[in-house]
């Protein structure tokens, strides 16, 4: 039953990613006219719909394990797919700008799809580590990931925004698109965003260890390097653009470069590094 | 019958000259429209009249068809504005009945225009229409006609493209600007030069949010006067571009014969101006902005050509966007046509059954008096009856409707002849529909 409910989710994700894409790649002009409302409300439907999916099936799958859902890292993918639609649905919401969907709901139906995969893996977590700090720590530092990628996908906007600007080819996609200062500084609240929640969940985390006896904390983690090194790139940024200047086509550039930051930390550590993040 | 028709003339088939001579002042309008309720011939009309076109809308329906009401017309506009028969029939156009749906639906939609697409003829339609109702010119059939105008204008514009994008050079600068900054409030546009062009786009920009202006001209007496205009600031040119340092958005113009931005200082003023936007649109011939200055970051160059590029091809754009909506405008004033046939015809259709069923009702009431029914039997008569007069009233009824959506047969003449042989009394401003 509840992998029913997970397969629903995931092909929801898919559909929704699939015309969130498609809403903006279609031609411009000619019958595109009349089938993009149709497609864009399909594509923040499917998205609605899909988040309120995903929200019972983390929620059934809590009840079930007992703990917070956070054993293995392919089992956190279905929360920061979670944390990504949650911080786009409020961004449409605030700023009506629903083309952020075409770029960031992709990453969070593979995210999905990771999860599904994996979703046989039942790995054991730790009794100690069964209680509300997993929660805090890892949904502060998760939802901060996914205020990163929506500031990845303003970057994406922006950088393809300019360049239509400068080879004046006027097409529709530029009517959708925000204007450059739009992305720019919508991206720029974003990282903002991101590493006020990732710096919570990293203190977070830290008192934790003062709590924690039975798991042998080590300073030296991988896992705690490479987030500081991502947690430096944004802080960086965001440095450069107050007292430099730097913005626009370089924030778009960082945004990127934060957005494999993130990924490298997320999933490149646990896949090659040893981590006492990984819970094997 | 209600006869729709129109006559009217537009830029497409009259010049200049004739359609002024055939403008109607907003008193004229007035007055015409009083003259054709006291003179009973015509029972409604709209009367637009613009730089563009002057048109009559009119509904009549004590003629015997649409011809006949379009000839009252044209006489009223002969004799109203002295004008010779025969260039009224040259320069103008008639329409009648779905033709005249299909004009009126075509204007409000702005695809009669000389730009397809531009906006402000649904307002003189508005305008011209709401004068007319408060003139008491629009009644039943004209506030239905003219309300659907508008719906079907919002429609085409909702669902076609044929109102977007720039189709003059200095909306499309605004656009262009549009796309670049985050908003346009508390920006600064910077005039190098001055010109006609130049002056036109920064008023663009200004009525579009810009705040401040300022102008740069060698000569700084000339500075000064195009200033004044503006209300602007007006600064010497000098060649390290110092002038430009505040400028988010420049429009260059000046007749020099050389570039007289160039890459490495512009790079520089950039640098002083942190990388904020630039937006520089170059509408000189020679050419006033070094190519070049477009791969410096954060700065976006438009010369005329390429502002001209984006003009011809949303025109391009406009003209396939007109062929759908003519598609649009077709359909709409058919299905209009056909629901104003039906209500047209409704209030007979209905007198003719009340007819019936009063006559049947007097006759059982009458019947019931004189016997002694049981109740059953009461019952299986009325309802005998009621079958009776549904079953007779069935293949008139049948036909009358084939006959309006037909559309060829002319069902007027079934509806006089119904009228006439059953003495119905029907009420011409019955407006359910």
């Amino acid at each position: 039953m509840i992998n029913f409910l997970f397969l629903v989710t995931l092909l929801i994700y898919l559909a929704a990613s699939i015309f969130q894409t498609l809403s903006l790649a279609i031609s411009n002009r000619s019958e595109a006219a009349i089938i993009r409302p149709t497609i864009e409300r399909v594509a923040f439907w499917g998205t609605s719909i899909g988040f309120a999916f995903l929200t019972l099936f983390i929620a059934l799958w809590w009840l079930t394990q007992g703990h917070f859902p956070m054993t293995h890292w392919t089992d956190s993918t279905a929360f920061f797919a979670w944390a990504i639609t949650l911080i786009y649905l409020i961004i449409v919401r605030l700023t009506h700008l629903r083309t952020l969907g075409s770029f960031v709901m992709p990453v969070a139906f593979i995210a999905i799809l990771i999860s599904y995969s994996f979703a046989t893996h039942t790995a054991a977590l730790p009794e100690p580590l069964q209680n509300y700090w997993l929660l805090a720590h890892t949904s502060l530092i998760f939802l901060g990931y996914a205020a990163f990628i929506a500031a990845f996908g303003f970057g994406l906007m922006y950088l393809i925004a300019e360049r239509k600007i400068r080879k004046k080819t006027d097409t529709l996609l530029d009517n959708l698109l925000p204007s450059l200062g739009i992305s720019d500084e919508l991206g720029y609240r974003c990282t903002i965003l991101g590493v006020i929640l990732l710096t919570m969940g990293v203190i977070v985390g830290s008192l934790w260890t003062q709590y924690i006896r039975d798991v042998p904390w080590r300073w030296l983690d991988a896992k705690v390097i490479s987030t500081l090194v991502t947690w430096f790139i944004y802080i960086a940024q965001i440095g450069l653009r107050q007292f430099w200047g730097w913005h626009g086509r370089r924030a778009a550039y960082a945004a990127i470069l934060g957005f494999v930051a993130v990924l490298c930390t997320y999933v490149g550590v646990d896949l090659f590094l040893d981590s006492m993040h990984t819970y094997r | 019958m209600n006869q729709i028709v129109s006559i009217g003339t537009s830029h497409h088939v009259a010049p200049i000259d004739f359609r002024e001579k055939l403008a109607f002042s907003e008193a004229q309008i007035i007055e015409s429209l009083q003259h054709f309720r006291e003179s009973d011939q015509v029972q409604e009309a709209v009367i637009l009249s613009t730089c563009n076109r002057v048109e009559i809308y009119a509904v009549a329906n004590a003629v015997r068809n649409a011809d006949a009401a379009a000839k009252i017309l044209a006489e009223f506009l002969s004799r109203y504005h002295q004008i010779g028969v025969e260039s009224l029939k040259k320069w103008t156009y008639l329409h009648h009945n779905l033709e005249t749906i299909r004009h009126l639906f075509r204007v409000t939609a702005s695809l009669d225009s000389m730009v397809v697409g531009e906006s402000q003829i649904l307002g003189q339609v508005k305008e011209a229409y709401d004068a007319s109702r408060e003139a008491g010119g629009a009644g039943t059939i004209l506030n239905r006609l003219f309300t659907k105008a508008f719906s079907v204008g919002k429609r085409i514009r909702s669902e076609t493209t044929i109102a977007t994008g720039a189709v003059s050079i200095s909306y499309a600068a605004v656009e262009l600007a549009k796309k670049i900054f985050n908003t346009l409030e508390g920006k600064t546009v910077a005039i190098v030069g001055a010109g006609e062009m130049s002056e036109l786009t920064a008023k663009h920009l200004v009525s579009n949010g810009v705040s401040n202006v300022i102008v740069a001209n060698r000569t700084y007496e000339r500075a000064v006067k195009v200033a004044e205009k503006f209300n602007g600031t007006p600064l010497p040119y000098d060649s390290d571009l110092s002038f430009l340092i505040d400028a988010d958005i420049v429009i260059s113009s000046t007749d020099a014969p050389d570039y007289l931005i160039k890459r490495r200082p512009l790079a520089e003023v950039m640098r002083k101006r942190k990388h904020r936007y630039m937006f520089l649109i170059d509408i000189a011939v020679p050419r006033d902005i070094e190519p070049d200055v477009s791969k410096i970051d954060h700065a976006f160059l438009y010369n005329i050509d390429d502002l001209e590029t984006v003009v011809a091809s949303n025109l391009k754009d406009r003209q396939q966007e007109a062929t759908r909506a003519e598609q649009i405008v077709t359909d709409e004033a058919k299905r209009f046509y056909d629901q104003l046939q039906i209500f047209q015809v409704n209030p007979t259709i209905k007198a003719l059954h009340q007819q019936f069923r009063e006559i049947a009702d007097t006759e059982l009431q009458a019947c019931f008096y004189k016997t002694t029914l049981s109740d059953q039997q009461e019952a299986a008569v009325a309802s005998m009856t009621q079958a009776i007069v549904k079953k007779l009233l069935h293949y008139p009824m049948q036909n009358l409707r084939c006959a309006v959506n037909d559309g060829d047969t002319d069902h007027g003449q079934y509806i006089q002849a119904l009228q006439e042989l059953f003495a119905l009394d029907v009420n011409d401003d019955n407006s359910d529909m």
